[in-house]
C-alpha cells in the first residue's frame, strides 16, 4: 500500500454508491463539489515519467505531475493550454519545471491518452469535523478519438492527507478489509493506455539481450544487433519529424553500437556482406552527424554562455541564430538522406540479413559457432589490455591525436562491455569497470570535446561577422575560446589520475579473471 | 522560486492571522502549493484549520534543526494548502533562538529544505519586536503588515520601515476598516498619499472575518461573495503584483 495515495477497484457487482454509503454508515464523509474533468496526459517518447512512477497530466486549467496509481501531486501550476508537444524550458519558472526538467531533461513530453472522468469527491472527517482522508469515485471514458469512447471501470481513489496517516491506513482497511475493494495492480492512467491498444512505459531504447555464455556468436550478435535495428527504427520517425534531439542522440548510438559489434565480432559474418552493411552503417552515421553536432550546440548554448561575464552573454545572439540556421539546414539534408532509396534499402535488407545469419554457410566465418562468452570475454580483455597499453604511453608530450585514439577504444570497450558482459557475467564486477572506464571517457571526452567546440567557433567567426550584433559577438566568442581551451589543458591534466584508477592492478586482474576463459 | 511572506505588526489584534489564513487561501486555490507556519504560541491558525496544536519535540528541536520538519506539516482541508502547527513551546522561542547559535538566521534555516516544495510560505508571526521578528525578517521576502487606519499607526508604519531597512520588502495595506469613521477615511488618504508601499485593497471590518473562528473556516468559504472575501482576493492580486515586480530576495 502507497501511504500517500492509491486506487481501489470495486468487488464484482457492487456499484460505486453502494460502496460510498457503506463507508459512510462507519466514517464521517462529506462530499466535496465533484466535476467532470478531461484529464490529458503526457509523456516522453521513452516513458521517462512512467519509470520515476509519475505522470503529466493537464486538465481544468492545470498542468502537473502526479505520482501514478495515486493522483498524488509532487508539483503543478495553473496553465490556459498547452501544446501538442511540450518540453519543461518552456514551462514557466516554478516548482514543476524544476521538478520535470530533473526527470525528462531535453526530451519533449507528448501526448499519451485523453480520459474523460466523471468524478464525485469526499472528505473523510475527524472528530473536529477536519478532513483526514480524501476519497474520490472516478468513472473515467477514454477519449480515443471524437467518435470512439471506451468506458473504463469505476474506480475509488484514497489520498492521504499530509500528516495523517493512521487515518488513511484505517480507512483503506475498512474498504478492503470490510467492503471487500481490491487494489488496483494497475493504474488509471495505464488501464487507459492499454485501452487505445498501446503499452505503458512508453519505447525504450535500452537493449536488454538475454544471452548465454554456451550461446553460438552469430545468434548472440544477431539478437543484439536486430535489437539495435528496432531501436533505429523506432527512433527514426521521431528523428525525421524533429520532435526531439534525443531520437537523433538514440538513432545514432544504436548504429554506432552496431558498428562496434561488427568490428569486434567480425568472423561471425560473411565477409563480402559484412564488407557491405559496415560501408552502409558507416553512411548512415556519416549523413546524421552534422545534424546532431548541431543540436548538441544549440542544447549546450546556455552552458556555453554562462561562461561569459553576465553583461556580454547577450552579445552572443548572433552566434546562436547562425547555429539554428545551420541546424535546420542540416537537418532538412539528413532527412532526405534518411529518406532516400539507399536508406530505404538498407532498412529492409539489414534486419533480413540479420534473420537469416545462423543459417548461413558456416565458410568464411570461424568464429560463428564459438560459444558467446569465450569469444566476447577474449574481445573485452583484448580491447581492455589494448587501451591499458595505449594510456601508459601517453605522456605531457604527446599529441592530442593519441588520446583521441584511446576514447575511441573506449567507447568499443564500453558497447562491449554493456552488451555482452552484463548478459554474460555478474553485474557487480561488470558495473564498476564500466563506472571507471566512464569516468575515464569523460575526462577524454572532455578534452576532445573542447577541442571540437574551438574549432567550430573559429569556423563560425567570417559568418557571425557579418550579421548585426557581429562583432560584439566575435569578442565574445574570443573569450569562449579562451575559456574552452583552459578546460580542455584542465581535462588533459586529469588524464593520468583518471587513467591510473581505470588501469590500476586490481582492475587488471578483474579483467583478468572475469572475461579470460 | 519559492516566496516568504510574513503577515507582521508589533501591534497584537490587527488582523495578522485573517490576513495570513486568507492570503495563504487563495494562494493554494490559485494553484499553488502553499505553506502556512503558525508561529504564534496562541496557535490561532492552527485552530481556524482545525489541526492539533503539537510540534513534537517542541521549539527547541524544531530551531535547532533536530526535528524532521517534513514530519511536523499537516495537510489542511484544502489541496495543496499545508499548514506547520504551532505549538505552546512557541512562548519561549525567543530563548530558544538566543540559546543557539546564528540566532538570528535560524527560522530560515528551518524554512530551507521547504522552499523547494512550495511556492509561497506565509509565516504568521505574533506581535512583538524580539529575536523571533529578527528571524522573520531574516526568512522573508516581504512582511504584509495590516494597518488599522487610525491615529498611531502611521507612526507604527514607518517604525517597521525603518526597522527593516534593507532586507524584506514591505507591504502594508489597512485591515479592519470602517468606512463609515471619518477618521479611518481620512488616515486611508493621508497614508495612501504618503506611502507608495500601502496596497490599494483594505480589509473591511466585517462579520464573516469574526465568523471565521466560530465557523473554523476562510472568508472565502463562509462568504464567498462577501466584501471580506472580494477585499482579500484584491488584497491578494496586489500582492503578487508587487512581488512580481520586485522578484525573490537574493535574486540579484
Amino acid at each position: 500500500m502507497n501511504l500517500t495515495g492509491t486506487e481501489l477497484l470495486l468487488a464484482d457487482g457492487m456499484s460505486p454508491e453502494a460502496a460510498v454509503d457503506a463507508l459512510g454508515a462507519r466514517v464521517s464523509l462529506q462530499e466535496g463539489a465533484g466535476a467532470q474533468r478531461d484529464l490529458r496526459f503526457y509523456d516522453t517518447f521513452d516513458g521517462l515519467l512512467h519509470a520515476a512512477g509519475l505522470a503529466f497530466v493537464y486538465g481544468s486549467g492545470r498542468a502537473a505531475l502526479v505520482s501514478i496509481g495515486g493522483s498524488v501531486e509532487r508539483a503543478g501550476m495553473p496553465a490556459a493550454d498547452l501544446p501538442g508537444r511540450v518540453f519543461a524550458a518552456q514551462l514557466e519558472a516554478g516548482l514543476l519545471r524544476d521538478a520535470l526538467t530533473e526527470i525528462i531533461e531535453v526530451r519533449a513530453l507528448l501526448p499519451l491518452v485523453h480520459v474523460h472522468d466523471a468524478e464525485r469527491t469526499f472528505g473523510v472527517l475527524d472528530r473536529a469535523a477536519k478532513t483526514v482522508v480524501r476519497l474520490a469515485l472516478h468513472a473515467p471514458t477514454v477519449v480515443a478519438s471524437p467518435n470512439r469512447q471506451l468506458a473504463l471501470a469505476p474506480r475509488i481513489g484514497l489520498v492521504a492527507v499530509r500528516g495523517y496517516d493512521k487515518a488513511f491506513r484505517r480507512v483503506y482497511k475498512m474498504l478492503v478489509d470490510d467492503l471487500g475493494l481490491i487494489a488496483a495492480d494497475r493504474s488509471l492512467l495505464e488501464e487507459a493506455v492499454i485501452a487505445t491498444g498501446a503499452t505503458p512505459g512508453g519505447v525504450s531504447s535500452k537493449v536488454d539481450v538475454a544471452l548465454a555464455r554456451d550461446q553460438r556468436s552469430d545468434s548472440a550478435a544477431a539478437s543484439i544487433l536486430r535489437r539495435l535495428a528496432q531501436v533505429m527504427e523506432a527512433n527514426l520517425p521521431g528523428t525525421i519529424a524533429d520532435v526531439d534531439a534525443e531520437f537523433l542522440h538514440d538513432y545514432r548510438v544504436a548504429v554506432r553500437r552496431s558498428r562496434a559489434v561488427m568490428r569486434e565480432l567480425k568472423a561471425v559474418f560473411p565477409p563480402e556482406q559484412l564488407a557491405r552493411f559496415r560501408v552502409e552503417l558507416r553512411w548512415l552515421q556519416q549523413i546524421t552527424g552534422p545534424s546532431r553536432d548541431l543540436d548538441v550546440y544549440v542544447l549546450d548554448f546556455d552552458e556555453l554562455r554562462a561562461g561569459l561575464p553576465e553583461p556580454a552573454r547577450s552579445d552572443l545572439e548572433p552566434l546562436l541564430r547562425v547555429l539554428r540556421d545551420r541546424r535546420v539546414i542540416a537537418h532538412r539534408e539528413m532527412v532526405r538522406a534518411l529518406r532516400s532509396d539507399r536508406a530505404c534499402e538498407l532498412r529492409e535488407q539489414w534486419p533480413a540479413f540479420l534473420s537469416e545469419l545462423v543459417t548461413l554457410p558456416a565458410g568464411g566465418r570461424p568464429d560463428a559457432a564459438r560459444p558467446i562468452g569465450e569469444l566476447a570475454g577474449e574481445r573485452i580483455t583484448k580491447v581492455y589490455r589494448r587501451m591499458v597499453k595505449m594510456g601508459t604511453a601517453i605522456d605531457d608530450s604527446s599529441p592530442p591525436e593519441e588520446l583521441h585514439e584511446l576514447r575511441k577504444q573506449g567507447k568499443e570497450l564500453r558497447y562491449l562491455l554493456e552488451l555482452f558482459g552484463l548478459p554474460l557475467h555478474p553485474a557487480d564486477v561488470v558495473k564498476p569497470l564500466v563506472r571507471s572506464l566512464k569516468s575515464l571517457q569523460d575526462t577524454l571526452g572532455r578534452h576532445q570535446d573542447r577541442e571540437v567546440q574551438v574549432d567550430a567557433l573559429r569556423s563560425l567567426r567570417d559568418e557571425v561577422s557579418t550579421l548585426r550584433g557581429g562583432a560584439g559577438a566575435l569578442m565574445a566568442m574570443g573569450v569562449l575560446i579562451e575559456h574552452l581551451g583552459d578546460d580542455e589543458r584542465a581535462a588533459r591534466a586529469e588524464f593520468a589520475k583518471v587513467f591510473a584508477s581505470f588501469a590500476s592492478n586490481s582492475q587488471r586482474t578483474l579483467v583478468r579473471e572475469t572475461f579470460s576463459s | 522560486m519559492s516566496r516568504v511572506l510574513a503577515t507582521y505588526n508589533i501591534k497584537g489584534g490587527v488582523g495578522k492571522t485573517s490576513a495570513a489564513v486568507n492570503l495563504a487561501y487563495l494562494a493554494a486555490r490559485g494553484g499553488d502549493k502553499t505553506l502556512l507556519w503558525d508561529l504564534d504560541p496562541q496557535g490561532a491558525s492552527t485552530y481556524l484549520f482545525r489541526v492539533r496544536p503539537k510540534v513534537r519535540g517542541g521549539v527547541r528541536k524544531l530551531v535547532r534543526r533536530k526535528s524532521d520538519v517534513e514530519n511536523l506539516i499537516r495537510g489542511t482541508d484544502f489541496e495543496r494548502l499545508d499548514l506547520l502547527p504551532a505549538d505552546f513551546s512557541y512562548r519561549h522561542m525567543d530563548l530558544a533562538l538566543d540559546a543557539a547559535k546564528h540566532s538570528t538566521d535560524r527560522l530560515a534555516r528551518v524554512l530551507e529544505p521547504l522552499r523547494e516544495h512550495y511556492e509561497y510560505i506565509f509565516l504568521d508571526c505574533p506581535p512583538s519586536i524580539s529575536l523571533v521578528s529578527e528571524n522573520v525578517f531574516e526568512a522573508a521576502d516581504a512582511l504584509l503588515v495590516p494597518i488599522i487606519p487610525a491615529t498611531l499607526s502611521s507612526r507604527t508604519f514607518e517604525q517597521l520601515e525603518a526597522l527593516v531597512e534593507g532586507g524584506p520588502q514591505v507591504l502594508a495595506f489597512f485591515s479592519m476598516v470602517e468606512v463609515r469613521k471619518s477618521l479611518h477615511r481620512e488616515v486611508m488618504a493621508r497614508l495612501r498619499a504618503t506611502h507608495v508601499t500601502m496596497l490599494g485593497a483594505a480589509i473591511p471590518s466585517a462579520d464573516e472575518v469574526e465568523r471565521m473562528g466560530v465557523d473554523r473556516n476562510v472568508v472565502a468559504e463562509i462568504a464567498p461573495a462577501g466584501r471580506a472575501a472580494i477585499a482579500y482576493e484584491a488584497l491578494w492580486w496586489d500582492v503578487r503584483r508587487r512581488l512580481t515586480a520586485r522578484g525573490p530576495r537574493g535574486a540579484g
